[in-house]
């Protein structure tokens, strides 16, 4: 026992005793670090300074090279080429010489002011002087034979190469591709953005845009020893760079080419979708714009230009622009009808060449009517009475979740920023927004599309992709994937077979809205439909021919489409803003362009 | 209640299981007037303030030493999340506090076991960063087990020498045990590879070891092995470990190489002077020729920017911040609380010298930040708990 108690007295004390030992040690060996910082910074100061003022290594960032975007077949939509920036090193140019040496550079290249580069350089604070400036990116090859020639009269003054972007075919799909824009002061300061730096270029829309982050890559690191003239002696790569990821797309650009110019000068959209997956081969919004334009810094001009158009250029048509889907929208109704039974194809309406409801007249395009008419006819001929009576039959919320089935009234996702949903409309809807219940009337404009009911190209391109395909809704696509699942939409074959043959006869057959658009050759069958979607409301009395109306006032040209009728390799639809009848302006552009595919998907077997 | 209730009832559990020198009769006594203590009697204000001020510049340094001047906002980026550590670290740090270490007491040989399988769950399966295994990562976040493994060679060992009946000092023959405690995650560490973590482990541990009492022929024989281990060592170091040391020896082979990090933060220091080029005005710092310069190389961005008269400041406090925690260690209620108390000095200690030593050219560079003044949130909530544990130990003190 006393042993015991003598040994917790010893532990105690052992304590005790060895931690004034530890202090004591530890004292020794702080006071030795700061004996050494002591020599570093009061001994050795005036050396180190001087030797910071020396240290003449510095980093510079190299740009990677962002992915590259192809077509389907591998054809280049985005490339990078190389481009030769001017650029000045603020710490390497004394405030007395930076007024002259401005002038110079002002002359030796162009649309470059004097005034600008000494705002630039005295903008620089103590903690960017090294940086390099950026005065003006991509020289021509004549102002970098001016600047080398007096490379010695420009201290401070350095050449650097960068990747720049390239668009090969330029107007044709810079609204899938986008562009790219300098990074601003605001994103700089989001999280989101901390790996990023000034004068950074991100995409601004399209592709570009969505997979920014993908095509980017990582930029490398490079240390340059430089004298205290500026000029650099030696150069390490410190990190390499990581280039972008290079993304592949669904787009045909030959078809996309083809298309864009049919559509010459006319406004609208083209959009062709496989049916067999739902990729899109093209999607063409006319009138365009260069996005070369913006792979350096754009000239105010030209953004003016643009940016001011009356038909903005900028706007995405096929999938942010909302039309009235005039009659194509026919088959969706007819389609829905059948499935509930609410007739039969044999089931017959009367068209004296109009509708009255309450107080109300729906005419019918054809004011003298067509008679009585039945499923195939009502297709065939486009008769608008025969929907009027469906209309007071279908209900408008079935209506509404049948469309949104094949895509009506929804975004499909496609990968691109800025996808509008187009309107499909339903009571609810009605309520909330326009405060009030929903009518029979409505029904009526909506189911000759018009009225509330509004769709973007893509939707009625996509639409006819189910009809093509037999009844399977693929979401429209731009990136290859081979995930994509397709979802059945819900009518029977039968159902889906006499919407089909009506389809066939509108362009086949003698009465059919687009028999004038009937395929070339004897070898494939087109399918499709006719829309026009006024734009204003028309008296009867004032109807006068397309060409006697105001451009903005005519009615929008629809076609929409797919072919060969028995397996169909791509579905279509053609709106030309303020086109007059689709079946004179936008099935011609449709016909052309599918028996364009036809042919090469033909010549590629070979 | 339930909190009192807990106290007393480990206590008792303490009584039996070390040596100290309270009968229990004292300390049933001395639990008792502690109960009666005025709540915030035994609370050290003073080390808490010294943690403030250690946190507070640290973030300056931050600031200054990620400092964009085309931002508009201080809060951004790194200061801010270093903020947002300090604030989940200061919750966690209470709630040690609210609980008596002498949990820790009885969970020291599970904790270390878990250690000790984190150490070969990471051999197995952890994940390689840089050439080195150190990472484990547990669903959506990674854990470094050497980190963990510290504190559990410390709380193990603290358990294994209260417990001990046999009365120091101890020879060779008495510290095998301890010496495999120690070394079991010093070798799992070491094969990483981590030789500064090892070796961090070893000196942490020697510190206990030593202020529990050893014999003075044991120091001799142990600083002899150790110089004969470090020659046999050298063959088995890494590629990168030898560059590291042989640069240090001499930094000019390789001015941009391995040597161009000492080279570069000991201009930073020196260009200081005695002023210091004033907040924001460090060159070294800003022309981003500082490697690491919120974390492993911070002090080097403080030196730049507050001169000589900021770092005798600095290192004032975390000088007597280490004092304290020593003065802590002796006046602890029992030798468990004494050990463990003087384990987390010399994390404190080592990691400071060893930082502080490393960007100022003394030792070779390791990957060890200093401690509650780095960017970092594992290391600054580790800092923190570990402080708390000091109070915890200082608040129910004997006395």
């Amino acid at each position: 026992m006393t042993n015991i108690n003598n040994s917790k007295k010893t532990k105690r004390e052992q304590i005790v005793n060895n931690g004034r030992i530890i202090m004591i040690i530890m004292t020794v060996i702080i006071a030795s670090i700061t004996l050494r910082l002591w020599y570093l910074q009061i001994v050795k100061g005036e050396y180190y300074s001087q030797k910071s003022q020396d240290n003449r290594i510095r980093n510079r960032r190299i740009r990677a090279l962002r992915g590259i975007i192809t077509d389907r077949y591998g054809k280049i939509l985005a490339d990078n080429s190389l481009g030769l920036n001017l650029q000045i090193i603020p710490e390497n140019i004394d405030k007395d010489n930076i007024k002259e040496l401005a002038g110079l550079i002002a002359e030796l290249t162009e649309e470059l002011e004097a005034d600008t580069i000494v705002e630039l350089y005295s903008k620089s604070s103590a903690y960017t002087r090294h940086r390099p400036l950026t005065l003006k990116k991509n020289l021509t090859a004549d102002e970098l034979a001016r600047i080398e020639a007096r490379k010695y009269e420009l201290p401070g003054v350095i050449i650097e190469t960068e990747p720049l972007r390239e668009y090969p075919y330029d107007k044709i799909c810079s609204h899938i591709i986008g562009y790219l824009g300098f990074i601003n002061d605001r994103e700089l300061q989001l999280e989101a953005y901390q790996s990023y730096a000034r004068d950074d270029l991100v995409g601004r829309t399209g592709i570009e845009a969505r997979y920014q982050s993908d095509l980017r890559g990582r930029d490398g690191l490079r240390q340059v020893v430089v004298n205290a003239r500026g000029r650099e002696l030696e150069t390490f790569t410190v990190e390499p760079t990581v280039s972008g990821n290079n993304l592949q797309l669904t787009i045909d650009i030959d078809l996309q080419k083809f298309a864009f110019d049919l559509m010459g000068e006319q406004v609208g959209s083209l959009v062709a979708i496989d049916p067999e997956n739902g990729e899109i081969l093209a999607l063409v919004s006319t009138p365009s714009f260069s996005n070369n334009l913006f792979s350096t810094r754009i000239r105010k001009e030209d953004w003016q230009r643009i940016n001011n158009d009356p038909l903005h250029p900028l706007q995405n048509r096929p999938i942010q622009g909302c039309y009235p889907p005039g009659s194509t929208i026919k088959p969706l109704i007819a389609a829905v009808a059948l499935t509930d039974q609410l007739i039969n194809p044999e089931t017959k309406f009367f068209c004296n060449g109009s509708l009255t409801l309450g107080r109300t007249r729906f005419r019918c395009w054809n004011r003298y009517g067509h008679g009585e008419t039945a499923l195939l006819k009502s297709i065939t001929q486009s008769c608008d009475v025969y929907y009027y009576n469906l209309a007071t039959r279908v209900s408008i919320d079935r209506l509404a979740a049948f469309g949104s089935e094949f895509g009506i009234g929804r975004k499909s996702g496609i990968e691109l920023p800025g996808e509008k949903s187009g309107l499909m409309p339903s009571s609810s809807w009605k309520l909330k927004n326009v405060h009030d219940q929903w009518y029979t009337g409505d029904s009526l404009s909506v189911c000759i599309g018009q009225g509330y009911l509004t769709t973007t190209p893509l939707q009625i391109a996509a639409m006819y992709m189910v009809f093509a395909n037999h009844g399977t809704y693929f979401p429209p696509h731009l990136i290859k994937n081979n995930d994509i699942k397709g979802v059945k939409v819900d009518i029977n074959d039968k159902n889906m077979e006499v919407i089909r043959k009506a389809l066939w006869q509108v362009v086949n057959t003698r009465r059919g809205t687009a028999r004038k658009s009937r395929l070339t050759t004897e070898q494939w069958e087109m399918a499709g439909k006719t829309g026009t979607a006024q734009v204003v409301k028309q008296q009867l009395e004032t109807l006068k021919k397309v060409a006697d109306t105001p451009w903005r006032f005519r009615d929008h040209a629809w076609f929409a489409a797919f072919a060969p009728f028995t397996s169909p390799k791509i579905a279509i639809a053609v709106l030309i803003e303020h086109g007059g009848h689709g079946g004179s302006t936008a099935a011609p552009i449709a016909r052309q362009a599918v028996e364009f595919y036809l042919n090469k998907l033909e010549s590629l077997k070979k | 209640m339930t909190l009192l209730h807990h106290n007393r009832r480990h206590s008792t559990r303490i009584r039996t299981a070390t040596e100290d020198n309270f009968s229990p009769e004292t300390r049933s006594h001395l639990s008792e007037k502690g109960l009666e203590r005025n709540r915030f009697d035994g609370f050290d204000y003073f080390t808490c303030l010294m943690t403030i001020v250690l946190i507070g510049l640290g973030v300056l340094t931050i600031y200054s030493a990620t400092y964009n001047p085309e931002a508009t906002s201080w809060l951004t980026g790194y200061c801010r999340r270093q903020l947002i550590w300090v604030g989940s670290a200061l919750v966690i740090g209470t709630i040690i506090f609210l609980f008596h270490y002498n949990i820790l007491y009885q969970i020291a040989y599970p904790l270390y076991g878990l250690g000790i399988i984190l150490l070969l769950a990471v051999e197995v399966a952890g994940s390689t960063h840089m050439g080195a295994t150190r990472w484990l990562a547990i669903g959506s976040f990674s854990i470094q087990p050497s980190e963990f493994a510290k504190l559990t060679v410390i709380l193990a060992l603290a358990r294994f020498l209260s417990n001990r009946r046999l009365p120091p000092p101890y020879n060779l023959k008495e510290l095998i045990t301890p010496a495999i405690i120690i070394a079991l995650p010093a070798a799992l560490i070491l094969k990483q590879p981590d030789l500064g973590t090892a070796m961090l482990i070893i000196l942490i541990s020697g510190v206990i070891i030593f202020i529990a009492g050893i014999t003075r022929g044991t120091i001799i024989t142990l600083g002899l092995g150790a110089l004969s281990a470090a020659a046999v060592g050298w063959q088995f170091l890494h590629d990168y470990q030898r560059q590291r040391i042989l640069t240090f020896m001499n930094p000019e082979i390789d001015p941009l190489g391995s040597g161009y990090h000492i080279a570069q933060s000991k201009i930073a220091i020196g260009a200081g002077k005695l002023f210091g080029k004033g907040f924001l005005k460090g060159t070294q710092n800003s022309l981003h020729f500082l490697p690491e310069q919120h974390t492993d190389f911070i002090f080097a961005a403080y030196a730049e920017q507050w001169g000589f008269l900021g770092v005798l400041i600095l290192l004032a406090i975390y000088f007597l911040f280490l004092l304290r925690a020593l003065n802590i260690a002796m006046e602890a209620r029992d030798s468990f609380g004494s050990y463990l108390a003087t384990g987390i000095a010399a994390i404190f200690f080592w990691q400071v010298t060893i930082n502080i030593g490393m960007v100022s050219g003394l030792m070779p560079v390791v990957g060890i930040p200093l401690p509650l003044f780095s960017y970092g949130g594992t290391s600054m909530l580790t800092s923190i708990a570990l402080i708390s544990i000091l109070l915890n130990i200082h608040y129910r003190r004997k006395g």
